[in-house]
């Protein structure tokens, strides 16, 4: 579904990104783990756009990702849940959510997708003319992840969702996901720092070092690797 | 007696405080959109308002196309078409110069682009105020309508004391409430003017949303354009203008737009309705000299006692 070939990206005159390759199925659950400033959420801007790469290939469905102006991918079935949430603030929780389901896709399916939402995550429907802005910071994840869905994606894509939220209320997040993918079906490539919980729901997990892909394979197998149970997980 | 007097001035000074306000309110709302919801720094508003103007003048007057309306209906027409021509050009001076120091290319960079579209709009707003000297002559004009010398008296409501309502500023006043009122709902009820907002509060988040950011600027900045335009052309009919009006009123517009509270389109209004209300007002009390000067205290003591405006949003900040 979403293949991306020798993808190197400069930031600031920095390599960000050195020949990272990833590949994503359809129906997969596959995260990305690795230390702070390995690339993660570069990767995923270059995927929606927002930063343009110095070489590779990104294709989705079989069509030429880079070849496509950023605000286009998203009407392909792209949904990005960026980091540090990212909702509109000024627009309330509703609005956020009619905003997510901008592209057709979405708008056909709102009805459908907006009760799916509610039931995923009830306080959205309580706070629905609360201004985003207002919300605690799990609230406000769960109105970015619900922005997501409410496009009707084939591929959701969270940039580290359990980032800066109490243990309690990113195990809900998790589950949620989880649920997402379980349920609804919905394509999933995460991107975490909290590994052992993100490696655990996912089929296929990469591991990216410094802006390298060093390590990838199912979910046992990096289970079982010594680095990745060293320095990711703690054990020994 | 004297009381008379004084309830007939205070009353009609309220009077021409509403009705100068509401129009000055619309005004606002064009900067607001600009200035309070995109964050763009615009010096040329005045010169848009200025524009809105001759283009309403040009339409009605001598050979213009809507002079067949004659001078009632023509003047108030002349205005909203004024919206449109000015929408067309400010989508063409955004997609031209402002969209360089603007948007998704500026957001997160250390000024958010505000030096780059101070130097670029005061530019601008030069070059327009000299090519309109250029065009259209320095002499002061006006659309002149035979309302702007009649009016509607209320009363006597105390003694002698009557309220005199300028029709042409009372038409000019419903107009701009009900343009404002039409803005207010597209963008607050309409796909397109949400999709405005959340560019404007996110340009990169909508982005993932799949919203075309520089579509929705152009846009959001040609309506800001369009709406003081109407304002210009409402006010042509009681104001005599030059190419150097715009001088006069981007500075009320700036006061209206951070007095209502920035980033918001009701707060805009009511900031120039407070504006123009204090203005008018003033008259009583002041010489006119010191009309504007009475905006400016009333001004530093919203800003001193509420410094998020009168009706800003405090997660606006969050």
């Amino acid at each position: 579904m979403l293949e991306i070939t020798n993808l190197s990206v400069s930031y600031g005159g920095l390599r960000a990104l050195t020949d990272v390759s990833l590949s994503v199925h359809e129906g997969q659950f596959v995260t990305v783990v690795g230390p702070n400033g390995a690339g993660k959420s570069t990767l995923f801007k270059t995927i929606s756009g927002i930063v343009a790469p110095a070489g590779g290939q990104v294709t989705f469905l079989g069509e030429n990702l880079l070849d496509l102006p950023p605000a286009r991918r998203a009407h392909l079935g792209i949904a990005h849940v960026p980091e540090g949430r990212q909702v509109f603030k000024t627009l309330t929780v509703r609005e956020n959510l009619e905003m997510g389901a901008y592209p057709k896709a979405g708008r056909e399916a709102w009805h459908h997708t907006l009760d799916r939402i509610h039931t995923l995550f009830p306080i959205l429907s309580e706070r629905a003319t609360q201004l985003a802005g207002t919300l605690s910071g799990g609230e406000q994840q769960m109105v970015a992840i619900g922005r997501g869905l409410a496009c009707a994606p084939r591929l959701l894509m969270l940039d580290e969702p359990s980032m800066g939220l109490a243990p309690a209320v990113a195990d809900t997040i998790f589950e949620r996901v989880s649920q997402i993918h379980r349920e609804d079906g919905v394509t999933i490539l995460l991107v975490e720092q909290r590994v052992a919980e993100a490696l655990e729901l996912s089929d296929h997990g990469y591991v990216l070092e410094t802006g390298r892909m060093v390590l990838d394979g199912p979910y046992e197998m990096l289970l079982q690797d010594d680095r990745v149970r060293k320095s990711y997980l703690g054990l020994s | 007696m004297d009381l008379e007097v004084l309830i007939e001035n205070v009353l009609n000074a309220l009077a021409a405080g509403i009705t100068i306000g509401c129009i000055y309110g619309l005004m606002c709302i064009g900067l607001g959109l600009i200035f309070g919801i995109m964050r763009i720094v615009n010096f040329a508003q005045g010169e848009l308002l200025m524009l809105g103007m001759f283009a309403s003048l040009y339409l009605v007057t001598g050979g213009g196309i809507l002079a067949f309306l004659g001078p009632y209906i023509g003047p108030f027409v002349g205005a909203l078409l004024a919206g449109p021509i000015v929408f067309a050009f400010g989508v063409l001076l955004h997609k031209f110069l402002i969209a360089r120091v603007s948007g998704l290319r500026t957001t997160g960079s250390l000024d958010e682009g505000h030096f780059g579209q101070l130097v670029v709009t005061l530019g601008i707003s030069l070059i327009l105020q000299n090519g309109g000297l250029i065009l259209f002559g320095s002499t002061p004009m006006t659309v002149r309508t035979p309302l702007a010398s009649s009016a509607i008296e209320v009363g006597p409501i105390y003694g002698d004391a009557t309220v005199f309502l300028n029709k042409a500023r009372l038409i000019a006043c419903a107009v701009a409430i009900v343009t404002a009122a039409g803005l207010y709902l597209l963008l607050e009820f309409t796909r397109m003017g949400k999709a405005l907002r959340a560019a404007a509060d996110n340009p990169t988040a909508a982005t993932y949303m799949g919203i075309d950011t520089d579509k929705a600027y152009r846009i959001a900045f040609g309506l800001g354009s369009g709406i003081t335009a109407i304002a210009g052309g409402l006010m042509a009919t009681y104001l005599s203008f030059g190419p150097f009006v715009g001088l006069d009123y981007v500075i009320i517009m700036y006061s209206g737009v951070v007095l209502g509270g920035m980033g918001s389109i009701l707060g805009a209004f009511w900031g120039g309705l407070t504006v123009g209300f204090v203005q008018q007002c003033s008259a009583l009390v002041l010489p006119p000299q010191l009309q504007n000067a009475a905006i400016f205290v009333v001004f530093l003591m919203i800003v001193l006692l509420r410094p998020q405006g009168l009706f800003g949003r405090s997660a606006e900040r969050a």
